[in-house]
Order: structure tokens, then sequence, then C-alpha cells
């Protein structure tokens, strides 16, 4: 390389696209559909539970009411019977890794009729894990809430069957918390053992760690074969 | 003719080995082309897929594999009668692949006794027909009846067990160096 000094500092990314916030994202985005604008859905939620609503976010045109925690069960209700959103799209969690108030719960809601969108969240402390259900009045929340109960370990009371979805039951963490290493913790998921008549290996990399299993014709025999 | 029994045995469990189609992923959407009629595994004996493990001696394990289904797919592998073969298909199966995460076992081969990988991601299905002409290859080389393995006893050595091929001017038709050896 000819000039090193030049590529230690750069003054702007070599990149063609530099991400900026958009001042006005409203009017600029070419994307926003005119139905996730839903002012009309956010100032009756106003009206209806005054303080409830914490912060009304509106992000590349879209709307994303933020109400309180013990709330939601009201919001949704007063949602699917007086604005007609009929359907639950999505409902999930998110780590923001944040002292106060570090978890996130959404919801993605959908008038079908009046082709609609609106988000709902509400945050939740580490110190107070739970969340009331909507499973009462979205059934489609079921699943969507035992995967957050699986992968954040927020509880949702009330919901009819809340176990882990997508991890063995005696898994002891979870996956989805910025604390968790991406390749998991070792011996937390124990691999099936090695020959027929073998224990669980705790290990979850003994390939690696030069531990070959053995050919099929060199492993033990069954115990009826031993007699 | 005159031939031994191995090379006989070899023979006829190399041309009609029954694959057990472990499907988990994409690459079982390959592994159906490679059953299918374009490229016909017919022409190697192994068309029929079995999908019960006490008919199968063939287990391909196509797609990447979860520390859940870990568990199912060693409990099929021990239901499979010996002897057996297995052959990792596909990136995620052989080390994991792209899914670097805390659920997917880092490749197969931690529980399970591979004999031949495929790269890609899904392979050809030339590729799997590649696989398993070499699984053919290395069944033509093992001593099935002169020397039986068992357990905790060291094997012994003997000639090969394949016989040898000399062409009509006196050479070897197949390079000892290119075989299977145990």
């Amino acid at each position: 390389m000819a000039d090193t000094n030049k590529s230690k500092a750069p003054s702007t990314l070599p990149f063609s696209f530099v991400p900026q916030e958009p001042e006005t994202a409203v009017e600029n985005n070419p994307h926003a559909k005119a139905t996730t604008q839903v002012a009309d859905v956010v100032e009756a939620l106003k009206a209806s539970f005054g303080d409830a609503v914490h912060e009304v976010v509106v992000y590349a045109g879209e709307h994303t009411v933020r109400v309180d925690r013990t709330r939601i069960v009201e919001v949704c209700t007063f949602l699917k019977t007086e604005q007609g959103f009929n359907y639950l799209a999505d409902a999930g969690g998110l780590d923001r890794f944040t002292e106060d108030d570090r978890y996130e719960v959404f919801y993605n809601l959908v008038n079908i009729t009046d082709m609609k969108r609106i988000r709902i969240s509400l945050r939740v402390d580490e110190d107070g894990m739970s969340v009331p259900t909507v499973t009462d009045v979205y059934p489609a929340a079921n699943w969507n809430e035992r995967e957050c109960f699986d992968m954040f370990g927020i509880s949702f009371d009330g919901h009819p069957d809340l176990r882990r979805m997508f991890m063995p039951e005696d898994f002891e963490y979870y996956p989805l918390r910025k604390e968790f290493p991406l390749l998991g913790v070792p011996g937390s998921l124990p691999l099936p053992p090695q020959v027929p008549t073998g224990e669980l290996t705790g290990d979850p990399f003994p390939a690696a760690h030069g531990h070959k299993p053995p050919k099929s014709f060199q492993e033990v025999k069954s115990e009826e074969e031993n007699g | 003719m005159t031939t031994r029994v191995d090379a006989v045995v070899n023979w006829a469990r190399s041309n009609s080995l029954m694959p057990m189609p472990m499907g988990l992923a994409c690459c079982a959407i390959e592994m159906m082309a490679f059953a299918a009629p374009k490229y016909d595994v017919a022409r190697f004996g192994s068309e029929a897929m079995r999908f019960s493990p006490r008919q199968a001696d063939l287990m391909i394990v196509a797609g990447w594999v979860s520390y859940k289904m870990a568990h199912t797919i060693r409990r099929v592998w021990d239901q499979m009668a010996d002897p057996k073969w297995c052959i990792a298909m596909g990136a995620c199966a052989s080390s994991g692949g792209m899914h670097r995460c805390y659920g997917v076992v880092q490749g197969c081969d931690n529980f399970l006794p591979v004999d031949v990988y495929i790269p890609g991601c899904p392979p050809r299905p030339e590729a799997v027909i590649h696989a398993l002409m070499d699984i053919q290859e290395k069944i033509r080389n093992e001593y099935s009846v002169a020397q039986d393995g068992e357990f905790g006893k060291e094997v012994r050595k003997i000639t090969p067990a394949r016989p040898t091929i000399v062409t009509p001017t006196g050479e070897d038709a197949i390079s000892p160096s290119g075989l299977y050896t145990q």
C-alpha cells in the first residue's frame, strides 16, 4: 500500500451508503404504507387510557405505541373490540441490555377489514419479569408468548401452557439474552452417547477436542448380545 | 470362476445399499432429486429408501442437526443393523455450517461414526452420488468375513479383500494406492 497514513484514518467511511437517521421519516419514507399510519387509533388509545400510554413513536412511517405493562390486556381488548384489530400477526420480545426496563415485548396487530397495522410494545424490568398474557384476547399469542418465555425468561401470567417452545424443558438458560454466549454453555445441552450403552456426552465439541466416535464394528455389544 | 467369500459378499452389499434418509433440512430436497429419475440412483442399486432403520444400512444425515434431534438420530443409528455406513451430507451435517450457534451440533461426527462427508450447501445430486460411490468403494475393500471385527480385539492384517483385477496386458486395473485400506 502506497499511502499508509491515509488508510489509518479515513475521514469518511469508504462505502457509498452511510446510514443516517432521516429527519422527517413520515414524509420522506417512500416505503411507508398508508396502512401503518394510524393516528386516529393512537388518539383513541390516548383518550381511553391516558397515562397508560407512555410513548408514541413514529419511525419510518409506522406507529408504535408503548403502553403500561399491567394494562396490556385492556389495551388489546379495546383494540380488538372497539378498533377492529382482529389479527395478531406477531408477538415477541427483545433485550435492550439497559439498566432499567431491560426487556421489551411487542405485539403487531392488524385490522384486516380496514387494512391498518399498529405495533404495541411494553417494557419489562429485570426485577419483575412477568407480563399479563393476552391469550384470552388473541389465542394466536399462545406460542409467541411461549417462545418469548423460552428465549428471554419473561413469564406470562395466566398463560394456559407456559412451557419452553424450542429448547429442551430442562434447559437452564435463556439463549437470546445478550449475555448468553453465542455457542452456548458447554455441557448444558448433552449430546447422545457415543456407543449404544454409553452415557450422555457433556462436552458439546468432542470431535474438536480429539475424540472420535468408534466405528460401528468397534462398538460394544448391546445388553441382549452380552447375555 | 473362482473368487473369495469376501468379494462376493462385498459385491452384493455395495450394489444393494438401502439408504435411511435422515432428511432434516433443505439437503433433503437434493436427496430426493438424487433418488428421482433424472439422477436415478437405481443405477447404483440404492433406490430403495427405507424409513425403517431395521431395513436400512446407509444413513444419509441431510441437514443441520439440533441438540434435540441428535438423540433421535443416535437412537435410529443404534437401531440399524450392522453392517452400516453413514454419510454426512452438506456443510451443516459435516461441521455445523452457517449455524454456528447454541442450538445446532457443530457436525454430526460429534456423536456418529461418519464415513463420507459431502461439502456443499446443499450439495448437488451428483455429489451425493459420488459419496455413494465412495461408500461402495469402501465396502468393496472391507473384510466382511475373513476379518470380522470384534470389540476390544486388534484387527488382523491380511491381504486386501478386493481381488486383484488384471487387464489383458497384465497390468493392475486399479491402483492399490487409491484403495481404501483398514
